[in-house]
């Protein structure tokens, strides 16, 4: 399939929000009016069940008739491939699923077919295809796209979903945590300010935030959950208990027959006290029973009792109470269950916002903050401050973890610390990074081995290895290194334990193409063509609205710069516009440092009252904290 | 770097939580790359490197300790917790402590952590105050520090807010239980 698909060249591209969930998907973009709202298909239906098969003619299909195979071809039909997401082969094993694993280390492949063997990061990039194709036909074209991510996913279930929407063909212009965008989704509805819980309980995954609304700042205090836990796991309670005796003799297809089934029985148990399910297996064998609200309450109470161990740590972990908390979000088509809104209404002592639909919150919030970020609004009253999940650290002696930015460190966020060698004339050095909580790097997550390599040979123990470890807005990791003694830089190989290479990406990219390089040259000219009128227009503006802090001469220079990259971006060689993107780019530097130092005053001046002494006092501070000289020196760390 | 500078305050080991709060909001109201998400790469890197350091400006102001050893580090005193020779006899009430903690954390008495909690806290205080005025005041410069007794106050006021993880850790595992 052609991944350039332009309907109507004329049409401005549209930034889109996707909720990319376990068990359903949908889209969302804003309206020349401002208002977020979710797409639908022909059949009036905005959520895309993401279900993805992979037929014996070699065709896929993604949606509602993909779940409609997925009982009578389950090793071809993935459902909640979400839980998949960048974890490792051995994690997949343990798990009950009716797919064909093969291999059994690094990221886990399904054979579907002859000699076909897909990632968890393809089949969910086959579903964001098909939200793309679905914004497509509706707006004409698209622009970058927000994809959001539980927020207690860890780095390589990030990097895992970053790379499905490249391979989708998807500008991502940021992971966006979900309760985050649930919550931007309430708080422009609201206009409130005050402390709010999110608690939001999907199809496969559990997420606490707790979050600070002032004036359309949304600050997250603290974020908690399990990325492992969600309505699935209600249904599979629920198949075990409609299975009673028999449970422990299913078949891998019966089992998956029954736990669709036992999704209708909760949907129903929603409504009433009592369902009678009757449910035919494959292969004839039937089960009758009559399952009461009570019973399937009882069956869920464990699952519920983690999602409230979370949510009290999350109010821990922000030194808040529950009586300090103003409202809680429900969010999520789990949250619908009445025991799971009975327990959030007692732990927090209120009854929880409902007003927004929780299958479709998030994705409108997506929508918000990819308009946002394209900078379609002139929203700029909004901006979400978000926290890292889990803690992030690395490997010493002993298999011990030394945390390098703990759980909660508000991001972007960045941390250095000094390693030296161990042995006369080393070159290279390996780092093992890990995420969680535990002491052991054995009991953490392994995200990436690292090797530093180019280290200037010197005796054991005489280099100073500076290693940056940089965590973005999108809550995914940098590393970069230097040699302090020489000022050598490093360069950093990464090897993910359970993610895929650069090398694997740009593959499979290459394979999705129909003419493959042409394609790719073609997609890269679009891209630096956007990227060149993004930067003359906002050199443009800038120009206008700060020329007085131009210096003599420096007009002239950035003018000249400004031509030539109008010149190259009328051309066909995307490397000539990418060369003249950054020359520009290079010329505006002094100029652009010199307006942020002024918005970075203005700020702190803004809300200055303490008089003229004070402001003296803090304009001498800035200053003496930004000496040029080292402002220079840390750019240069960029990568 | 000087994390007071790089949000516009004077330097002192108590700082109003809210004046903190809000000038952190402000300064990633302009700063945050999101506000700069269409700017050419060299802007968006300049203004997300600020934002980090902003980010970091407001761990340390928000996290006592490191709050207050930014103070002393301003002031040319030494800091690192290496060098702290502590009082035997601070020492001594710590460890009793802990194990008064420990027995009621043991025995599940939630009642006789929360008053170890509000003890604790009340030594926080007193050490805080204690610091503020080691550090010769707001805006007494020039008033020389004594460092042998900051280095002293730095560690007992780390062995505090051990104490207080500690408590907040136990407190926490008897609510799940």
């Amino acid at each position: 399939m052609a991944l350039l698909q332009i309907l109507d060249p004329g049409a401005k591209p549209k930034p889109i929000g996707i909720d990319l969930g376990t068990t359903h998907s949908l889209v969302a973009y804003v309206t020349a009016t401002g208002e977020p709202v979710t797409l639908a298909d022909c059949d009036n239906e905005t959520l895309v069940p993401s279900a993805v098969r992979y037929a014996p003619d070699g065709s896929v299909v993604v949606g509602k008739q993909a779940l409609d195979a997925a009982a009578h071809a389950p090793a071809e039909t993935f459902l909640s491939i979400k839980r998949f997401m960048g974890r490792g082969s051995a994690d997949v094993a343990k798990e009950p699923h009716p797919y064909k694993l093969v291999g059994t280390d690094g990221a886990p492949r399904f054979e579907v077919g002859a000699g076909r063997a897909v990632t968890p990061v393809e089949v969910s990039a086959e579903i964001l295809r098909e939200l793309r194709n679905r914004a497509l036909d509706e707006l004409g074209g698209v622009g970058g796209a927000v994809i959001t991510v539980p927020a207690y996913f860890d780095d390589a279930q990030r990097q895992a979903t970053k790379d499905a929407g490249k391979l989708a063909g998807l500008d991502v212009l940021r992971l966006l945590n979900e309760p985050t965008a649930a919550a931007l989704a309430y708080g422009l509805d609201a206009k409130k300010n005050g402390t709010f819980v999110v608690y939001d309980l999907g199809g496969g995954t559990f997420d606490v935030t707790v979050l600070v609304l002032d004036d359309g700042v949304f600050q997250v205090k603290s974020t908690g959950g399990d990325s492992h836990l969600g309505g699935d796991d209600m249904d599979r309670a629920l198949a075990e208990l409609l299975a009673g005796d028999a449970a422990a003799n299913l078949t891998t297809d019966s089992r998956r027959a029954l736990e669709l089934a036992a999704r209708q029985v909760k949907h129903a148990l929603s409504e009433r006290d009592n369902v009678n399910a009757d449910i035919e297996l494959p292969g004839g064998a039937r089960v009758t029973r009559t399952v009461s609200r009570t019973d399937f309450e009882q069956a869920i109470a464990p699952l519920l009792d983690r999602t409230l161990k979370a949510a009290r740590r999350a109010l821990r972990d922000a030194k808040l109470g529950a009586a300090d908390v103003d409202g809680v979000i429900l969010v999520g088509g789990a949250t619908r269950t009445p025991a799971v809104r009975r327990a959030v209404a007692e732990l927090f002592g209120k009854e929880p916002l409902t007003s927004i639909d929780p299958d479709r919150v998030v994705a409108l919030g997506a929508a918000v903050q990819a308009d946002i970020l394209a900078g379609e609004t002139g929203r700029d009253d909004v901006l979400l401050l978000d926290v890292l999940p889990l803690s992030l650290g690395v490997e010493t002696m002993g298999g011990v973890v030394e945390r390098i930015l703990p759980r909660n460190t508000p991001i972007p966020a960045a941390a250095a610390q000094v390693f030296t060698t161990y042995a006369d004339q080393q070159t290279g050095f390996e780092l093992h990074v890990v995420q969680g909580e535990r002491e052991l790097a054995a009991d953490c997550r392994s995200l990436a081995k690292f090797t530093l390599r180019g280290i200037p040979p010197m005796s054991a123990g005489m280099a100073r290895l500076e290693v940056r470890f940089e965590v973005d807005a999108n809550g995914i990791l940098h590393v970069s290194a230097k040699e302090q003694r020489t000022g050598i830089e490093q360069s950093v190989d990464v090897e993910p334990t359970y993610g895929l290479g650069d090398d694997e990406i740009e593959r499979m990219l290459l394979d999705a193409y129909e003419h493959g390089e042409d394609d790719v040259k073609k997609r890269a000219l679009t891209e630096q063509r956007v990227e060149a009128a993004r930067i003359l227009d906002a050199t443009r503006a800038a120009l206008r609205t700060d020329a007085t802090l131009l210096e003599p001469g420096e007009r002239e220079l950035i003018d000249k710069h400004v031509v030539a990259l109008e010149m190259a971006a009328a051309g066909e060689d995307h490397h000539a516009v990418a060369r003249a993107i950054e020359s520009l780019d290079h010329a505006i530097k002094p100029f652009a440092g010199r307006r942020m130092d002024r918005a970075f005053r203005e700020a702190l001046r803004g809300r200055d009252l303490g008089g003229l002494e004070s402001e003296t006092a803090h304009a001498k501070g800035i200053e003496s904290h930004l000496p040029q000289g080292e402002r220079d020196g840390r750019t240069q760390v960029e990568k | 770097m000087n994390p007071f500078a790089t949000l516009g305050l004077e330097p002192a080991v108590s700082i109003d939580a809210k004046e903190i709060e809000r000038r952190y909001r402000d300064l990633q109201r302009a700063l945050h790359p999101d506000r700069h998400a269409q700017k050419p790469a060299s802007e968006r890197r300049m203004h997300l490197e600020k934002a980090v350091e902003v980010n970091e400006a407001y761990r340390v102001l928000t996290d006592d300790v490191r709050r207050a050893e930014a103070v002393f580090a301003l002031r040319g005193v030494a800091v690192d917790e290496k060098d702290g020779r502590i009082d035997p006899a601070f020492l001594m009430e710590v460890m009793e402590l802990r194990e008064g903690v420990s027995e009621a954390a043991a025995k599940g008495d939630a009642a006789a952590l929360v008053r170890f909690v509000a003890d604790a806290e009340t030594r926080r205080a007193a050490l805080l105050a204690e610091l503020e005025q080691a550090a010769g005041a707001n805006g007494a410069n020039g008033a020389a520090v004594d460092e042998a007794r900051a280095t002293e106050l730095l560690g007992r006021l780390r062995y505090v807010r051990r104490l207080l993880d500690e408590l907040e850790a136990m407190t926490a595992d008897l609510e799940e239980a």
